[in-house]
C-alpha cells in the first residue's frame, strides 16, 4: 500500500541533506515511508546520522521523538543540536510516552 | 556605602539617600517593584506626577559575575496600568552599580511640560543640563554625541527617551546604549520611557571613573559561585561560544517557532508564515556573510556576557544596518506583518531603536493597523512610511505610538492580541498553551519573559493531565517565581537555559548573590523570594482595580481556531485562576 510521502524540512547543517541548501530557503525532501517505520528510521534513510539530530524534532508542528512513528502524508522538521529549542519546556513530547 | 539616588524633577535636586534596611538585599525587578509599591499610589495617573521611575541594576550587577549587567526599570505602566519592570543588557548597569548606586528614583515633575533635562552622574553627585538640542531627534544622532560631550571624552554609559518618550506615548521604551554606544538596549516594554518623558528626564549620562565598585560580603562563596556559572554557559550548547545564540542570534527561533505552527502570522490569524526561513536566524547569518565576506558572530550588549547574542543586520554595501534584530523584533515586524525581507524589516527595527519605541509594542500596533486597513499585511514599503508619522507626531503616527490596543480601539479591530493592554509577543497561545498562561496571569500584561517556563503539564496538553489539579497550578507558579528571582540578581534570563539544565549553574547563581550580600540562601530560596516579589507586584495591580477577570486572553483566540493546528485558546478561567491560588 503505498502512503503519501512525508515532507521534511532540514535546518542548519542537515540542509546539505537536500537539494536546495540556501540557509534563507526552504530545504525539503520528500521521503515515501514504509509502515511502522519510525522518526529516526526515516532520518538515517536520508543519509542523516543520527547524532547531528537536536532535540528539535517537530511532526506536524509537535515536538516529538525519533522513535515515533510516521504515516505519510506529514510535515517533519529536522534541526541539528546547536538549534535546540529555546523554551523546550512549553512543549510536550510526542513518541516517547513509553 | 550603597545609596539611593532620588532625582527629583520638580525642583531639579538629587539626593543620596542611605538604603533603608528593608531594601538591602534586594536589587533589580525586586527593589524597583518593592520602591514602586512603598511609595507610588497604585491608582496614579501613570503620567502624572505621583508616577515615579525606578532605576536598579541587579544584585550581582557590576561584579565579575558573568552575563550580569542587567538593569531593571520599574514604575507604574500607562499602556497597562499595572506595575511594570522592563530590562536591558548595558553598560549603564554595570557603572551604576560600581557607583554605589542601588537605585534611582525620578520622582515629581517639572511644572512647565516639554522642557527637557539630562542628568549626569559622576562619583560625585548628579548634575542637571538643559537638554533642548538633544530633544526631537533620531537617537542615533544623539547617542555618542551626547556620551562624548556630557562625558568630556571619557568612558560613560547612556540612557535616553527617544521622541516617542518625549512626546508621553505609550509604546515608549528607555533606551540604553550597547558596548558600541549603539542606541540599541531597550527597557523596551510598558511605555516607561512615556514616565521619563512625562517627569521631562531626556536621559541620565553616568560616569563611574573613581567608582568605590560592588562591596563583596564573602569574596569566597562569590568567587566559587562565580566560577560554577562561568561553567554552566560556556559548556551549555545554547549559551557557549559558537552555539546557537551566539551564532544565529535570538532569532534562531523564527525557524523552530514556524515549525511549531506557533508563529504569531498577519497579526495572529495563522500559525505558520511561509517567508519564515528568509527572515530567520540562519537568513541573517548567511546574508551578513554574504554582504561582508566573513562569518559574523554575534557581540555582547553589555561588559562581562558569555553568551554574547547581539546581531547586526548589514546593508547591500557590507556596512552596518541595525542592530539588534531579536527574535522578537524579527517577528514583530516580519510574521506578524507578513513582511518577509529583512532589509524591510531592519530598516523598521532602525526605526523604532531612533524613536524610543518598543518593537514588540510598535510591531503589534502595525500589525493591529494592518488588520484595520491602513496598510496591506506584507507591504513594507508602506509600513515603513506609516511609522515614520510616529516621529512626525502626526495623528495616525500618535495612534500606532500609543500600542496595539489604541490603534484596535481607533480602527475598529476585535483582532488585538493583547492582555492588560500590553501586546503579545512572538508565540502564539492557541499553538503554546502554557505561554498563554504566563501572558495571562504574568503581573506585566502580555510578557514572554515574565514566567519563563511552563511545563507543558500543567495544562495537560498531552491529555494526560488534569489541567485543574491544583499541585500543577502550583508548578506554573513556581515558574514564575524562579523568573522574579532571576530577574532581581542581575544576570540575564538567558541564563536560565543554562542553569535549569545544569544544577551546579543554578546552585552558583544563589552562592553569588550570597556572597555580594552576605546571606544564606540556598536554591531552595529562589520560589520563597520569587513569591515575595510576585505577592508585591499583584497587591500593586489589585490595589490599582485589577482583578482575576484581567487575567484573560482576547475573546478571539476563544473563538478563532489558528491553523495549523487549528486549536483554539481552551486553558479554563479557573485553571487560570488557580496559577495564583495554588
Amino acid at each position: 500500500m503505498e502512503s503519501r510521502p512525508v515532507e521534511v524540512h532540514l535546518y542548519g547543517s542537515l540542509r546539505r541533506f537536500a537539494q536546495e541548501r540556501d540557509p534563507a530557503a526552504d530545504s525539503v525532501v520528500f521521503v515515501p515511508v514504509a509502515e511502522g517505520e519510525t522518526i529516526g528510521a526515516l532520518a538515517a534513510r536520508i543519509g542523516i546520522p543520527f547524532e547531528e539530530i537536536g532535540r528539535n524534532v517537530f511532526l506536524d508542528g509537535a515536538l516529538s521523538s525519533l522513535s515515533r512513528e510516521v504515516r505519510g502524508g506529514e510535515r517533519l522538521a529536522l534541526f541539528p543540536p546547536d538549534m535546540n529549542l529555546l523554551y523546550r519546556w512549553y512543549f510536550p513530547q510526542y513518541g516517547n510516552e513509553g | 556605602m550603597d545609596k539611593i539616588l532620588r532625582i527629583d524633577m520638580e525642583k531639579r535636586t538629587a539626593r543620596l539617600e542611605a538604603v533603608p534596611a528593608r531594601y538591602r538585599t534586594m536589587g533589580g525587578r525586586w527593589l524597583t517593584s518593592s520602591l514602586i509599591a512603598d511609595e507610588v499610589p497604585p491608582t496614579c495617573h501613570p503620567l502624572g506626577p505621583l508616577n515615579k521611575v525606578v532605576i536598579a541594576p541587579g544584585i550581582v550587577t557590576g561584579t565579575a559575575a558573568p552575563t550580569s549587567s542587567r538593569l531593571s526599570v520599574g514604575g507604574k505602566s500607562p499602556l497597562t496600568g499595572t506595575i511594570k519592570e522592563a530590562n536591558a543588557g548595558t553598560p549603564f548597569a554595570a557603572k551604576l552599580a560600581r557607583l554605589g548606586i542601588k537605585a534611582i528614583v525620578v520622582e515629581g515633575q517639572p511644572a512647565e511640560a516639554d522642557r527637557f533635562w539630562i542628568v549626569k552622574l559622576t562619583k560625585d553627585g548628579a548634575s542637571f543640563l538643559p537638554a533642548e538640542r538633544w530633544t526631537g531627534k533620531d537617537l542615533h544622532d544623539v547617542f555618542p554625541p551626547l556620551a562624548r560631550e556630557v562625558g568630556g571624552g571619557k568612558d560613560v554609559a547612556t540612557m535616553a527617551i527617544g521622541i516617542a518618550g518625549e512626546a508621553r506615548m505609550s509604546a515608549a521604551g528607555v533606551c540604553f546604549g550597547d558596548l558600541e554606544g549603539r542606541p540599541s538596549r531597550y527597557a523596551g516594554r510598558g511605555g516607561l520611557g512615556a514616565v521619563l518623558g512625562s517627569k521631562g528626564l531626556k536621559g541620565i549620562v553616568v560616569d563611574d571613573a573613581g567608582a568605590p565598585g560592588v562591596e563583596i560580603a564573602d569574596k569566597e562563596v562569590f568567587e566559587g559561585g562565580r566560577r560554577k556559572v562561568a561553567a554552566a554557559l560556556t559548556s551549555h550548547a545554547i549559551t557557549k561560544p559558537k552555539g546557537a545564540l551566539n551564532t544565529y542570534g535570538t532569532a534562531v527561533l523564527v525557524n523552530i517557532i514556524n515549525e511549531t505552527g506557533g508563529l504569531p502570522t498577519r497579526n495572529f490569524r495563522e500559525g505558520r508564515f511561509e517567508g519564515a526561513t528568509k527572515v530567520a536566524g540562519e537568513a541573517i547569518f548567511a546574508g551578513n556573510k554574504e554582504r561582508t565576506g566573513k562569518d559574523v558572530y554575534n557581540h555582547a550588549c553589555s561588559p562581562g556576557c558569555i553568551i554574547q547574542c547581539s546581531n547586526t543586520w548589514h546593508k547591500k554595501d557590507g556596512t552596518e544596518h541595525v542592530s539588534c534584530v531579536e527574535y522578537e523584533s524579527d517577528w514583530a515586524f516580519g510574521a506578524n506583518c507578513g513582511i518577509d525581507d529583512l532589509d524591510t524589516i531592519a530598516e523598521l527595527i532602525r526605526l523604532c531603536n531612533g524613536l524610543g519605541l518598543d518593537t514588540i509594542e510598535t510591531g503589534g500596533a502595525l500589525g493591529v493597523a494592518m488588520e484595520g486597513g491602513a496598510c496591506r499585511f506584507g507591504d513594507g514599503k508602506r509600513a515603513i512610511e506609516i511609522l515614520t508619522e510616529i516621529g512626525k507626531k502626526t495623528a495616525l503616527g500618535r495612534v500606532l505610538g500609543n500600542g496595539a490596543a489604541t490603534t484596535g480601539r481607533v480602527f475598529g479591530v476585535v483582532r488585538v492580541p493583547g492582555v492588560k493592554g500590553q501586546n503579545m509577543p512572538a508565540y502564539e497561545p492557541r499553538a503554546i498553551k502554557g505561554i498563554g498562561v504566563t501572558y495571562a496571569t504574568s503581573t506585566m500584561g502580555a510578557d514572554h519573559t515574565a514566567g519563563y517556563t511552563i511545563c507543558p503539564e500543567v495544562l495537560g496538553v498531552s491529555g494526560k493531565v488534569d489541567p485543574l489539579d491544583p499541585d500543577k497550578a502550583k508548578l506554573a507558579q513556581g515558574f514564575q517565581q524562579a523568573t522574579a528571582f532571576l530577574d532581581a540578581t542581575g544576570h540575564c534570563l538567558f541564563i536560565a537555559f543554562a542553569v535549569l539544565d545544569i544544577a551546579e549553574g543554578l546552585a552558583g547563581m544563589v552562592e553569588e548573590c550570597n556572597g555580594v550580600l552576605g546571606t544564606a540562601w540556598t536554591t531552595d530560596d529562589i520560589a520563597r523570594l520569587g513569591a515575595e516579589i510576585l505577592k508585591i507586584e499583584r497587591a500593586f495591580n489589585k490595589a490599582a482595580g485589577f482583578s482575576e477577570v484581567d487575567d484573560r486572553l482576547p475573546e478571539f483566540m476563544k473563538r478563532e481556531p489558528l491553523p495549523p493546528h487549528n486549536g483554539v485558546w481552551d486553558v479554563p478561567d479557573k485553571a487560570l485562576d488557580r496559577v495564583y491560588r495554588a
